[in-house]
């Protein structure tokens, strides 16, 4: 029973008052924003960050934690109902969601929907649950050298990956790995791109990138995106789908728990990729793919269920390995570092209560999704109404606050004005920033472990392959790096293939 | 094709002007009466380290205590950065009325100096010491692998040991070069980012040493997973009576962290003296000596006279020594 004490003492924390509290307000801002099409996930963390500086780590990241998956819950709402996918990771369900909704089964599409994110997210904390100590008993495996090959093998996947541009992805990739070298070269005492300035001595801090690049740079973003006027909302009704419609979509509440919760976890993975990949799988498996498009049930019950089962188990490779996974989980590791705590192995052994108290609040902030996200549907719709000459000042001065108090630096506000710069410009010309950011914090780890295991190897590259986990991860990367490349020598001998489909143009909001 | 309608550019510009208008108005803040009254206001006691740390904490509970002796609260304001430079360097060029004090580390004034340019470093000549606050001392742990049980186990190894240091320029660095060039050891010096990584590494057998600020190694020496094999104090500590001293065991380190707190060049000397008072009450109260107590602090509570020579004495020495063995440092060895 030693396993199960620290996972029931989790339940205390959650059950404190003021966690649930937080877990409320993240869930509720995690819906609203998942309705609003403008801002997603990461850029709110990335606003609210500075904000949860005061409260208790477990606290905080509780909140946070339910901003994302909220989100996810948030995002199907407006798929359904007005064909306006409010998160990325929603953007398939508006296929066969919003053909229930024109069929009159809107209520039967968003409880499917509320159905499988239940069923997805609480199967992947039970994964999460069990999983993570086991990664958590390596802890002390995991030096310099295998913190080298995770960081090279999240910064790949992330870069090729991502959805959109390769190319560009790789891009901002490098810049973000740039930008990571600004400061005094921990080893040397050298000072890099530091011009002088002692501000810059310690490098550039992730907080104000992320609320840069992410926050200001979204909000920029989407005030000159024209936002179509958000029509008088379906009549929702029946929000419990019939016995027909759920044994058509158990299948794929299924499938997609498993698969979301393998996909969240790979670096570079997530919310979106797993929701696309279950609409996929699903469509392939149909026996009669062609009523996908046309308001199949399995066409909305599986992505949904993916995408909450990815969100939650992205925090397995963050909370155990100190390694996020994608964009949201890097602002979460920045979180978690403003809070002092470093996520880690070390995390589940030495904090406990932390590491239980998040998990155990996803339970109860899944469920307190699945209560609220029906009747609320109404009041979410409303919010859309709120004019982006309102939301975008407000939004712009609570990042810029948030960003001078984390500090009491006016210097990272200006750097959150640059980088809100940099993160529009990218956003306009189809630059990612999601790579970027993750590069960025992963390339500090990648540059000082590399270094210290070159030390300790006595400069010998091949050290990193004569200890069993490192030299498994980089084979991976070897792998992940090459399959491409050959994947597309044999494509070229073989006739093309037909151009897949009326190819989506997604674009990950993060 | 997308249109930009004039509305919505309008809205970004004026956001846009919002945003320059919050960059621009950063330094208006700042109370300029003269004092008439000491204090006339709150006072700011900044840390040049993050929230959380050693010297936050030590910041934290000196405040506490004092902001009740003068009457008047005094905030604790972070501006991590540059090992402290960045935030001494700005208290140092505020008025000097006393209303803005720092939290000095002895390591920017004795070390940072040795691995850094001179712009980047600090002279204690460009502040008032108010008081000494106290030591913390670094102890020299071997990890469990490298089956070191006492420091004559590494000397006698007669190979290559691997070392973690928290980082470069850091008294951690100082004190285990130096050791090793005295002893004749040769090791590989590997800067971790703090402490915390330095102490996880040996834990995980990746350095077979580290040398890291007693408090925060004291858990696994307790527990056993690390063994401690010298303390650099010049006297045994009190926490840890058990571990000789460098100097026991023949040489010449006398390496530690210690604390004061300084106010901007030509404060009065009537604000200076009713600040010592303030830190002195505090001193003696039981909260703050319990708190020394729980975080393995050893009172140095000196005037700040003794602050400047004691540790002009140590940055002298200290370069000596590095000038002496030839050590940089810097690592270009």
């Amino acid at each position: 029973m030693d396993f199960l004490n620290p996972v029931i003492n989790g339940f205390a924390v959650v059950l404190e008052p003021t966690n649930l509290l937080y877990c409320l307000i993240g869930v509720v801002i995690g819906m609203l924003i998942g309705v609003l099409p403008g801002l997603g996930p990461a850029a709110t963390i990335a606003i609210l960050l500075p904000l949860t500086y005061n409260v208790e780590p477990v606290t905080a990241i509780i909140m946070l934690a339910g901003i994302f998956y909220g989100a996810q819950y948030g995002g199907t709402i407006t798929s359904v109902l007005l064909r306006l996918p409010g998160e990325a990771s929603s953007v398939v369900t508006v296929f066969d969601g919003y053909q229930m909704a024109r069929q009159g089964k809107a209520g039967t599409a968003l409880g499917l929907a509320s159905i499988g994110s239940f069923i997805g997210g609480t199967a992947a904390i039970i994964g999460l649950t069990f999983l993570a100590p086991i990664v958590a008993g390596f802890a002390l495996d995991f030096g310099p050298p295998e913190y080298t090959a995770l960081a090279l093998l999240g910064i790949l996947l992330v870069a090729t990956i991502s959805s959109g541009a390769k190319a560009k992805a790789l891009i901002a990739a490098a810049l973000g790995l740039l930008l990571a070298t600004v400061g005094r070269d921990i080893f040397t005492g050298e000072s890099r791109f530091t011009f002088g300035s002692l501000q810059l001595a310690d490098g550039i801090d992730f907080v104000p990138i992320a609320m840069g690049i992410f926050g200001l740079g979204e909000i920029l973003y989407n005030l000159e995106e024209r936002h179509r006027a958000a029509k008088a909302p379906s009549k929702v009704a029946n929000v419990w789908p019939s016995r027909g419609d759920l044994r058509q979509a158990s299948g794929a509440i299924g499938r997609g728990s498993v698969l979301g919760f393998f996909l969240g976890i790979l670096p570079g993975g997530g919310a979106t990729i797993a929701s696309m990949a279950s609409y996929a799988m699903e469509k392939k498996r149909a026996k009669q793919p062609e009523r996908f498009g046309k308001g199949a049930p399995e066409g909305v019950a599986g992505p949904e269920t993916a995408n909450n089962a990815a969100a939650t188990s992205s925090f397995i490779p963050l909370l155990t390995l100190g390694i996020p996974a994608n964009a949201t989980m890097a602002l979460m590791f920045g979180a978690l570092l403003i809070q002092g705590v470093t996520p880690g192995p070390q995390l589940v052994e030495q904090n406990p209560e932390l590491f239980w108290g998040v998990v155990n609040s996803m339970y109860i902030g899944n469920i307190l999704l699945l209560i609220m996200s029906l009747p609320l549907v109404g009041i979410f719709v409303r919010i859309l109404r709120v004019r982006a000459a309102i939301l975008a000042p407000v939004t712009a001065l609570i990042t810029l606050l948030g960003a001078y108090t984390i500090n009491n630096s006016m210097f990272d506000v200006t750097l959150v004005v640059v980088f809100g710069i940099i993160g529009y410009l990218m956003k306009k010309f189809g630059f990612e920033p999601g790579p970027l950011v993750l590069a960025f914090v992963l390339g500090e780890l990648l540059e000082s472990s590399m270094r210290r295991s070159l030390l300790v190897f006595g400069g010998d590259p091949l050290g990193f392959f004569g200890r069993p986990i490192s030299a498994t991860l980089l084979v991976v990367f070897v792998l992940v790096a090459v399959l491409p490349v050959i994947r597309t020598s044999i494509a070229k001998r073989k006739p093309p293939v037909a151009a897949p489909a009326a190819r989506q143009d997604i674009k990950e909001k993060v | 094709m997308k249109h930009f309608p004039t509305r919505r550019s309008v809205l970004g510009a004026a956001s846009a002007i919002t945003l320059l208008a919050m960059t621009a108005c950063g330094n208006v803040a700042g109370g300029q009466s003269k004092t008439a009254e000491y204090p006339s206001g709150p006072i700011n006691l900044t840390v040049g380290q993050a929230a959380g740390g050693s010297t936050d904490l030590i910041a934290r509970a000196l405040a506490e205590g004092a902001s009740k002796t003068l009457g008047k609260p005094m905030p604790v304001v972070n501006k991590p950065g540059a090992n402290g430079a960045l935030a001494t360097k700005e208290v140092a060029g505020k008025p000097a009325d006393g209303q803005e004090l720092v939290l000095l580390t002895a390591s920017l004034i004795t070390i940072t100096p040795l691995a850094v340019s001179a712009d980047e470093a600090v002279n204690i000549d460009d502040l008032d010491i108010i008081a000494g606050l106290s030591q913390d001392d670094y102890v020299l742990v071997a990890s469990p692998g490298s089956g070191f049980k006492s420091f004559k186990d590494v000397t006698d190894a007669g190979r290559n040991v691997t070392f973690g240091t928290t980082g470069v320029g850091t008294g951690s660095q100082l004190a285990q070069t130096v050791l090793f060039k005295q002893a004749n050891v040769t090791g590989t010096d590997i800067p971790f980012d703090s402490g915390k990584p330095a102490l996880t590494a040996a834990l995980g057998n990746q350095v077979e040493l580290a040398t890291i600020q007693l408090g925060e190694a004291m858990p696994q020496i307790k527990a056993g997973k690390v063994s401690p094999l010298l303390v650099f104090s010049e006297e045994r500590n009190s926490f840890l009576p058990d571990t000789p001293t460098a100097k026991e065991a023949g040489y010449d380190v006398p390496v530690a962290q210690y604390r004061a707190v300084a106010a901007p060049k030509g404060t009065p000397q009537e604000v200076k003296d009713k600040l010592y008072g303030a830190f002195q009450e505090t001193f003696k109260s039981d909260a703050y000596k319990e708190f020394n107590e729980k975080n393995m602090l050893t009172p140095k509570e000196i005037s700040g006279e003794e602050v400047v020579t004691e540790w002009k004495g140590y940055a002298a020495k200290y370069k000596e020594l590095v000038e002496k063995y030839d050590i940089s440092l810097s690592g270009n060895k």
